[in-house]
C-alpha cells in the first residue's frame, strides 16, 4: 500500500535531483552569485531574465507568502550546481495547503462517552449512567476513580485519569478498512489528476470523491510517529461535587459527572461539565447526559489547520502570536470560495487572479469587537478559538493548535517547578545516593532527581494530602511534559494521574509509573514507590526499598576508554557543591529559576525543557556511540552523509573533546538507566520514522548549527558549514527544519545570518541568497524580523553589491557583443 | 543540620511525645468520623459518608496520636488492609443498636486482627450509641464480638456517645496506658 502511495513533491527532491543535474551540466551557468529564488524555472537558456527580478527580491522586506509562479530553480554559483534545483522544487518551497485537524463530516467525535457516579451511603462508589452507551471494561472502577478520596470535604474537585481502551477487534478492523479505502480512492484520484489512469475505470467511486480529502492525513508521509505504544489513551476529565442536603439520609449527596475523549485538550470542556452537573443535580436522567454529548460533539474545529510535525515543533516553541496565521486565513478564505476539500494537488497559480478577499478579522480587533465579522482569525495562532452552544449559552473554548505527545490537560511547568525548588533553596535537601538519580550528588536538585526518576522508569508518586486532586493531577501532567519536552514518549501511558487505594495493586504491576494521590498513606508504604514528591512540602523521597542501579557494560566501558574520567562518574564520593557540576544541570536549573523569576512565561520554561531533554537524548547518542561504536539515537550517517559535500559530522556539539568526556562522564549513569525503558525504544522507534519523513535526511542541520553556535572554526570551517546549508536549506520543509534548529528563544538565525560576515565573499552572497528564502518563507519571515539591525544592514549591503556585480556583467556583456544581451535588455524594458 | 535532628529526638524521648499510629474502622455509620472530630476539635460536627478518609493529629495524655478513620462501605472495605502497616492501635467502632449487622461486624473485626501486620496492636472497641434505644451493653457487646477468643492482645470494650463525647476520654486513657506498656514505644 504505502509503496503505491506517490511521495509528495519534497520527498521526491533526491531522487529528481539526479534526473535534473544531467540537464543542468548542459545548461551551464556562468558565475553568478545570485540569481533569486523567484526565478521561473522553465527557460533553459543561461543567463535570462535575473534583472527583472532583481529589483524584487533585493528588498529584504519583501517577504509574506512565496510568489506562486516559479519560486524554485535558484541557481546557485556554478561550483554548486551540480545538484542544483529540480523542478519540482517551486511546490515545494511553499507550504501544502493547509488541511483542518478536525475536518467537518469527520466520524470521530470529540467526546466518546459521558459518565455520572455517585457515592451510595451503603454501597460507596456506583455509577448511575452512561451515555451514549456503557464504556466498556469495569464500571466499578470507574466510579471509584471519579469518586476521589475526601471528596467529602470539598464542595468541589476535578481529577483528571486515563483509560487503556482497546478498541475491540471489529471496531479495529472497520477502521483500518475505511482508512484504506479513503486512501486508495485519494490515491486514483491524484493518479487521475496526473493522466495515469484513464477516467473510466473507476467510475463507481464517481460519486463520493469530493469528501475523501479531508480526511485523514496526506497518506502517512507527515504523521508523526505514531508510536508503537498501542490505541490512544481515552482521557477523562472529572468533576465531583458534593451537595449537603439535610432532606436525604446521612445529610449530603456526593456526585460525579465525567467527559471522556481522545483528545488530549481536555481541560477546555471544565466550564461545561460545571453547568451540566448542576443541571444534572436537578435532573438526573440520562437526557442530561445527552443533552451534554450533544453539544461538545456539535463544537467546530474545522477552520483549525493540521500543522506538520516541523510546524507543530516550531509553534509550540515560538512566543510569536502570528506565526502560521497564513494558515488560518487560507483555511477560511476556502472555506468562502467554497473549495475546502477539493483541489488538493492543484498548484496555487499566480496566473489565476487572487479570490476577492474575504471578510477575516483578527480575533480582539476592532472590527471584530464591533461584530462585523464573519470569520475570525484567533489573536493568538497557539489557539484556536471556537465555542460549545449549551443550553443555548456560547461557551468559549480554546483548543491548542499545536498538539505534541505526552502534552494533555492544562498544567504548569512552572507551578511544578517553584513547588520542588523553593524549600530547596531554603534548606537544600540531602538525597541518599542513587546512581541513576543524584547525577549531582546529594544536593542534586529536586526536579533534576524527578526528571533523571522518569527518565530511567521509577515510580514516581505526587502526594497532595488535603489538596484537591486536581491538583494533584496537574503536577502528574506537568511531570510527564517535562520529562518528555514534546520529543520522548511513554509518560503519559503509564501515568495516574489522579489513583487511590483502590488501585493500587494494579499499579504495582505496572513497571515504572508516574502516580498522584492524596491517601498519606502511600507515603507510609516505601515498597510501593521509588519516589516520592510531597506537594505540599515541597520535598522529595527516595525510598529506602528502591532497586539499587546494576553496574552496566556500558559503565564500565566508558570509565575503560576514558580512565582520566572514571572518577567524575557518579560522583558520589563528591560534596555535590555547584563547583562541581559535570552534567551542567546545577546551572541549568539557575537559568531555568531565574526564567522563572524574571516572568519569562509558562511557554518559555516548555522550549528550556525541550531543549534539555532534546540535548540528553543527544548526549545519549553521543555516549552511544564512544561506548557501543553505534546508536540508534541518530539514524542517518553512513553513505548517506556522503551526498552532503562539505556537511559531515553529526551529533552534539562540544567545544572540545575534554569537556565532551566530562560531560559524558556526568551522564553515564542516567544514560545507562534509560537504555532499557519504554521511552528509549519508543524514541528509537520514533527516530526511525521520522528519518523517512524529514527533509535533509543525512544531514544534521542541529550539529552544523551548533558548531556555528559553540565552536571556534578556521574561516575554511564555517565556510564549509555556511556553503552547505545554503545549498541544501531550500524547500518549505527545509527551511522549517533550519528554523527548529534556532529556535527564537536561542538567538534565532544570528548564527547563521554570521555568514554575512564572513571573509569570503561567496560565503557572503550566499548566505544573504540563503536568509533572503527565509524571509520569503512562512514561518522565515518571524525569524527575519527578529535578526538584528546590524545583520540586517550587512544584508541590504551585500545585496546591492551583488546587483552592481550582476549589473557590471551585464554591461560588460553586452559591450563586447555576447549573445541574450540584447534579450535581457527587452525582458527589462 | 545533623545535629538539630539529634536534638529533636532526644527531646521527644524526654517528653514521651512520640507520635503513636491509630486505625479506626467499623461498619458504615458507626460513629467514626464524629468520633475523630470529637476528639481532634472537642466539637460535634455533623459528619457526612466518608469518601476514601480521614486522618488527624491530636495530643492526649501526652502522646501524640496519629488517627486515620477509613471509610466503612463493604465494597471499600478490602483497602482496610492498606492502612495496616505501622499501626499500634486498632479502634473499631460499633453501633450498638445496630443488632442486624452486630455480626457483620464481628467477621470484620476478626478478619482485620487477624492479619499479620495488626498482630502486635492494641484493641479497643467503642460500643457507640448508647443513648439509642436498644443499644446492646458492653458485656453483650464483648459476648457478640467474641472477643474472649483473643489470646495474647490486649483489648477493651468501652460504651460511648460519641456526638455528646461520653466514653472518648476513657478509652484514649486505657489506650494511652497500655500503650505506655508496648516495648516498641519510646524503645529504638
Amino acid at each position: 500500500m504505502a509503496s503505491s502511495h506517490p511521495p509528495p513533491a519534497f520527498l521526491s527532491r533526491t531522487s529528481s535531483a539526479a534526473g535534473y543535474a544531467n540537464g543542468a551540466g548542459l545548461q551551464h551557468r556562468r558565475s553568478l552569485s545570485t540569481i533569486p529564488p523567484s526565478r521561473p524555472p522553465r527557460s533553459p537558456q543561461p543567463l535570462t531574465g535575473m534583472t527583472p527580478e532583481m529589483d524584487r527580491t533585493s528588498d529584504p522586506s519583501f517577504k509574506g507568502k512565496t510568489p506562486s509562479t516559479g519560486t524554485g530553480a535558484s541557481s546557485q554559483h556554478s561550483s554548486l550546481s551540480a545538484s542544483a534545483q529540480p523542478r519540482f522544487d517551486a511546490a515545494a518551497r511553499r507550504p501544502r495547503k493547509p488541511r483542518s485537524q478536525y475536518p467537518r463530516g469527520s466520524t470521530e467525535n470529540h467526546v466518546e462517552y459521558i459518565l455520572v457516579a455517585s457515592f451510595d451511603i451503603d454501597r460507596g462508589p456506583v455509577m448511575e449512567h452512561q451515555y451514549p452507551v456503557a464504556i466498556t471494561g469495569d464500571e466499578h472502577m470507574l466510579a471509584e476513580l471519579m469518586l476521589p478520596d475526601q471528596a467529602h470535604v470539598r464542595n468541589q474537585d476535578w481529577t483528571i485519569f486515563f483509560l487503556h481502551k482497546d478498541t475491540s477487534q471489529e471496531e479495529d478492523d472497520a477502521e483500518r478498512q475505511a482508512k484504506e479505502e479513503r486512501r486508495a480512492r485519494r490515491n486514483r484520484k491524484r493518479d487521475r489528476a496526473r493522466g495515469i489512469i484513464h477516467e473510466s475505470d473507476d467510475e463507481d467511486e464517481e460519486g463520493d470523491l469530493d469528501d475523501d480529502d479531508d480526511w485523514d492525513d496526506d497518506g502517512s508521509t507527515d504523521s508523526e510517529p505514531e508510536g508503537i505504544e498501542g490505541p490512544p489513551l481515552v482521557y477523562v476529565l472529572n468533576l465531583v461535587n458534593t451537595k449537603q442536603d439535610k432532606t436525604v439520609k446521612r445529610g449530603a449527596v456526593v456526585k460525579a459527572m465525567a467527559i471522556c475523549t481522545r483528545h488530549p485538550f481536555l481541560h477546555i470542556y471544565k466550564p461545561l461539565l460545571l453547568l451540566a452537573l448542576e443541571e444534572y443535580f436537578k435532573a438526573p436522567v440520562p437526557e442530561t447526559l445527552a443533552m451534554l454529548y450533544d453539544a461538545v460533539n456539535e463544537m467546530d474545529l474545522s477552520l483549525m489547520p493540521k500543522l506538520s510535525w516541523l510546524e507543530r515543533h516550531l509553534l509550540q516553541s515560538s512566543e510569536n502570536k502570528d506565526l502560521f496565521v497564513e494558515k488560518f486565513e487560507q483555511m477560511i478564505e476556502a472555506r468562502i470560495s467554497g473549495t475546502s476539500g477539493g483541489d488538493v494537488d492543484r498548484p496555487l497559480d499566480a496566473s489565476e487572479p487572487p479570490p476577492p478577499r474575504p471578510n477575516i478579522l483578527r480575533s480582539g480587533s476592532r472590527a471584530h469587537i464591533e461584530g462585523h465579522a464573519g470569520y475570525v482569525v484567533p489573536r493568538d495562532t497557539h489557539e484556536f478559538e471556537s465555542k460549545v452552544m449549551y443550553k443555548g449559552i456560547p461557551i468559549p473554548v480554546k483548543v491548542p493548535v499545536a498538539v505534541m505527545p505526552e502534552i494533555v490537560g492544562d498544567f504548569s511547568l512552572i507551578k511544578l517547578i517553584q513547588n520542588f525548588s523553593d524549600s530547596h533553596s531554603k534548606s537544600p535537601q540531602s538525597f541518599p545516593l542513587h546512581p541513576h538519580l543524584t547525577t549531582n550528588g546529594p544536593n542534586t536538585h529536586p526536579i533534576i532527581v524527578l526528571i533523571n526518576a522518569l527518565l530511567t522508569q521509577k515510580r514516581v508518586i505526587f502526594l497532595g494530602h488535603n489538596m484537591p486532586s486536581g491538583e494533584v493531577a496537574e503536577a502528574v501532567l506537568a511531570a510527564c511534559a517535562l520529562a518528555s519536552g514534546g520529543i520522548l514518549r511513554g509518560f503519559t501511558r503509564y501515568a495516574f494521574p489522579y489513583t487511590d487505594l483502590t488501585k493500587v495493586d494494579d499499579l504495582l504491576r505496572v513497571p515504572g509509573f508516574i502516580a498522584g494521590v492524596t491517601n498519606p498513606t502511600f507515603e507510609l508504604h516505601p515498597e510501593w514507590w521509588d519516589l516520592l514528591c510531597d506537594l505540599p512540602s515541597g520535598k522529595m523521597k527516595i525510598s529506602s526499598k528502591i532497586e539499587s542501579a546494576p553496574i552496566t557494560e556500558g559503565l564500565v566501558y566508558f570509565q575503560q576508554q576514558n580512565p582520566a574520567y572514571a572518577n567524575l562518574v557518579h560522583n558520589s564520593s563528591s560534596s555535590g557543591s555547584s563547583s562541581n557540576d559535570v552534567t551542567g544541570d546545577a546551572a541549568f536549573m539557575a537559568d531555568i529559576l531565574r526564567s522563572i523569576t524574571t516572568r519569562a512565561g509558562e511557554r518559555v520554561v516548555r522550549a528550556k525543557w525541550r531543549a534539555w531533554v532534546l540535548k540528553f537524548t543527544r548526549i545519549a547518542a553521543a555516549f552511544e556511540e564512544s561506548v557501543y561504536g553505534a546508536s540508534a539515537l541518530y539514524i542517518g550517517h553512513d553513505e548517506q552523509e556522503a551526498t552532503f559535500t562539505g556537511a559531515q559530522g553529526h551529533g552534539y556539539v562540544w567545544v572540545d573533546e575534554a569537556t565532551k568526556a566530562k560531560e559524558l562522564a556526568g551522564n553515564v549513569t542516567r544514560i545507562e538507566g534509560w537504555r532499557n525503558t519504554r521511552s528509549y525504544y519508543s524514541f528509537i522507534q520514533d527516530i526511525a520514522q521520522l528519518s523517512t519523513i524529514r527533509p535533509l535526511r543525512g544531514l544534521d542541520l542541529a550539529h552544523l548549527h551548533d558548531r556555528l553556535r559553540t565552536q571556534r572554526l578556521t574561516p575554511m570551517q564555517s565556510k564549509e558549514i555556511y556553503d552547505a546549508l545554503a545549498k541544501h536549506v531550500r524547500s518549505y520543509d527545509e527551511i522549517c527544519l533550519l528554523l527548529s534548529v534556532a529556535p527564537e528563544a536561542q538567538a534565532g538565525l544570528f548564527y547563521v545570518a554570521l555568514g554575512l560576515f564572513h571573509k569570503d565573499r561567496d560565503v557572503r552572497f550566499r548566505t544573504a541568497d540563503l536568509l533572503e528564502r527565509v524571509a520569503e518563507h512562512e514561518a522565515g519571515q518571524h525569524w527575519w524580523r527578529m535578526l538584528s539591525r546590524f545583520e540586517k544592514l550587512a544584508y541590504v549591503r551585500i545585496k546591492k553589491e551583488a546587483e552592481a556585480e550582476v549589473r557590471a556583467r551585464l554591461e560588460k556583456e553586452e559591450r563586447e557583443g555576447f549573445g541574450g544581451g540584447g534579450e535581457v535588455d527587452k525582458r527589462v524594458s | 543540620m545533623g545535629a538539630s535532628l539529634s536534638i529533636s529526638s532526644l527531646f521527644g524521648k524526654l517528653f514521651g511525645s512520640k507520635e503513636v499510629r491509630i486505625l479506626m474502622l467499623g461498619l458504615d455509620a458507626a460513629g467514626k468520623t464524629t468520633i475523630l472530630y470529637k476528639l481532634k476539635l472537642n466539637q460535634t460536627m455533623t459528619t457526612i459518608p466518608t469518601v476514601g478518609f480521614n486522618v488527624e493529629t491530636f495530643t492526649y495524655k501526652n502522646i501524640k496520636f496519629n488517627m486515620w478513620d477509613v471509610g466503612g462501605q463493604d465494597k471499600i472495605r478490602p483497602l482496610w488492609r492498606h492502612y495496616y502497616s505501622g499501626t499500634q492501635g486498632l479502634v473499631f467502632v460499633v453501633d450498638s443498636s445496630d443488632h442486624n449487622r452486630i455480626e457483620e461486624a464481628k467477621t470484620e473485626l476478626h478478619r482485620i486482627l487477624n492479619d499479620l501486620e495488626m498482630s502486635d496492636c492494641l484493641l479497643l472497641v467503642f460500643a457507640n450509641k448508647q443513648d439509642l434505644d436498644g443499644a446492646m451493653d458492653p458485656q453483650t457487646i464483648t459476648t457478640r464480638l467474641e472477643l474472649s477468643k483473643l489470646k495474647d492482645r490486649p483489648w477493651f470494650v468501652q460504651p460511648a456517645i460519641a456526638t455528646e463525647g461520653e466514653g472518648l476520654t476513657e478509652g484514649f486513657g486505657w489506650l494511652s496506658d497500655n500503650i505506655k506498656k508496648m516495648p516498641k514505644y519510646g524503645g529504638k
